[in-house]
């Protein structure tokens, strides 16, 4: 009974040996590959300084000969191959292969790519992939400033999901006056997840009128604003976001009266 | 169907336990130790790694040779330059300026009296922010000897156009063609519409005024 127990023992033993061989088989990193020690350490004479090597994970990876989709592939690379990443453009990284040529390929096409350690390795690319993250944007807006055209700028911070600053000038052209505001203003979003997510602006700035020397002859003034306002944005990909907004800026003007102007813009915003 | 799913799902726990039994004897064999081992997860953290990598996202061109036609007042060179950023492989945004001059009206040539405009109020200057669509991305080949890559775009946006004193709000549209003669360096051509309305004739009138401007741009 004993002899058959050990027996039994020793041949379960043996084959949770082979069981692990086969699985440390199964996982062999692409850097301790056949096909990747098969072209050992050798690198392009041409290699620029200071570029980064990594091993190719997927079966194969197109190259193309410009950062587009609508350029020839000229090369393929295969599993194990050693590539070399020079720089990125949009979605899309330059690389060199180990016979010394170079191609494009997209970021998303290199989701498996691993380093020398065999660890993997991602290329960032701009933008957001998540309401909350963090991150700078930079904007172009249209608006409409009391009947005059306005044309804007701005750049934004997010610090929080719901909570970004901005820094904001527009240049206005209207039949009777043109001016330029810039402005410092704090967003807030109440819902960040929201497909049209709404937000509310708090703000202050200056506005330089002057006035059309042709129709009123009256000097350039400048004055200290508030600025007030709601809008909605919506994210059109991780790079791109639409924008609507109307906003109250209060004049605080040397006059008997302050002034009050109501304008609607329309922008986009670009992720970084 | 669903008795056939729970056999499957039995027979498949069945045959689990069946291979797991030869390594829970070993396991009670070894004693408590290994108990640690099994529980905690057998698997490697998966390491990721951001790689160190440059950006090429800008694009700054000059006017290599531009030359602007402002509506009744002749056509002139132009200069000027403009900032791109590429935000991904079909949009960019670009801000652009420029400045020319204009020539004299058909109405002074042909009329004798005064000019409507000093020399400083010929002085045109514009600025303006467009968006672009790169719509046809391809080759383009000359002769047998190149082919460059190459994409057509599309562009329009909003501007200002300050001349005679004055600023006109001014949009833009237009097409553009891009050759890519090394991947930071390329020569580009486009054809653009500046639409703004003035009064300099005593009465509105919107005004098309067409430039063409060929320039080098560098990537960085």
């Amino acid at each position: 009974m004993a002899l058959l127990l050990a027996g039994l023992l020793s041949v379960s033993l043996a084959q949770a040996q082979t069981h692990t061989e086969e699985q440390a088989s199964g996982e062999t990193p692409v850097t301790e590959s056949f096909s990747a020690q098969q072209f050992g350490d050798r690198a392009p004479q041409q290699l620029p300084f200071d570029t980064e090597k990594v091993f190719v994970g997927a079966e194969f990876l197109n190259l193309y000969t410009g950062p587009g989709r609508g350029y020839v592939i000229d090369q393929v690379v295969e599993y194990g191959e050693p590539l070399w990443l020079l720089k990125r453009r949009t979605d899309w990284v330059k690389v060199m292969t180990r016979t010394g040529k170079m191609g494009w390929a997209k970021i998303a096409d290199l989701d498996a790519v691993y380093g020398a350690a065999g660890e993997q390795v991602v290329v960032p690319a701009p933008g957001v992939d998540n309401a909350r993250d963090r991150g700078v944007r930079f904007g172009f807006t249209y608006g409409d400033f009391e009947g005059a055209n306005s044309l804007g700028i701005s750049l934004g911070y997010r610090f929080t999901g719901n909570i970004s600053a901005e820094l904001r000038a527009a240049q206005t052209i209207g039949a009777y006056s043109d001016s330029q505001t810039y402005q410092v203003a704090l967003l807030h979003k109440p819902f960040p997840d929201w497909r049209l997510s709404p937000y509310f602006m708090l703000g202050t700035g200056i506005n330089i009128t002057s006035p059309n020397a042709t129709i009123v002859a009256t000097e350039d003034r400048q004055d200290t604003t508030m600025l007030s306002g709601i809008g909605v944005t919506t994210n059109l990909s991780r790079r791109f976001a639409l924008r609507a907004e109307v906003a109250n800026h209060y004049l605080l003007t040397s006059r008997e009266n302050n002034q009050e102007i109501v304008e609607w813009k329309l922008g986009f915003d670009v992720f970084m | 169907m669903e008795t056939g799913l729970r056999r499957i799902h039995v027979t498949l726990a069945g045959l689990l336990l069946a291979a797991s039994a030869p390594f829970a004897n070993i396991a009670c064999a070894q004693g408590d130790e290994t108990i640690d081992e099994i529980i905690s997860p057998d698997l490697e953290r998966r390491e990721i790694r951001e790689a160190e990598i440059d950006s090429e996202d800008f694009e700054f061109t000059v006017y290599w040779g531009g030359i602007m036609s402002v509506e009744d007042f002749g056509s002139n060179r132009m200069i000027g330059g403009s900032l791109a950023y590429h935000i991904n492989e079909d949009f960019f945004m670009e801000a652009a300026y420029a400045q020319t001059e204009l020539g004299e009206s058909s109405y002074e040539r042909l009329s004798g009296s005064a000019p409507l405009l000093t020399e400083d109020e010929r002085d045109l200057s514009l600025y303006n922010l467009s968006l672009a669509w790169n719509f046809l991305p391809g080759e383009i080949f000359i002769l047998d000897r190149w082919a460059l890559n190459s994409n057509l775009y599309l562009i329009g946006g909003i501007g200002n156009t300050s001349f005679a004193d004055e600023e006109y709000f001014t949009y833009n549209v237009g097409v553009g063609v891009r050759m890519l003669t090394k991947d930071w360096l390329t020569l580009r051509f486009d054809v653009r519409d500046h639409i703004f309305e003035h009064e300099i004739f005593g009465e509105p009138v919107t005004t098309n005024n067409l430039s063409a401007q060929l320039g080098v741009s560098i990537y960085f």
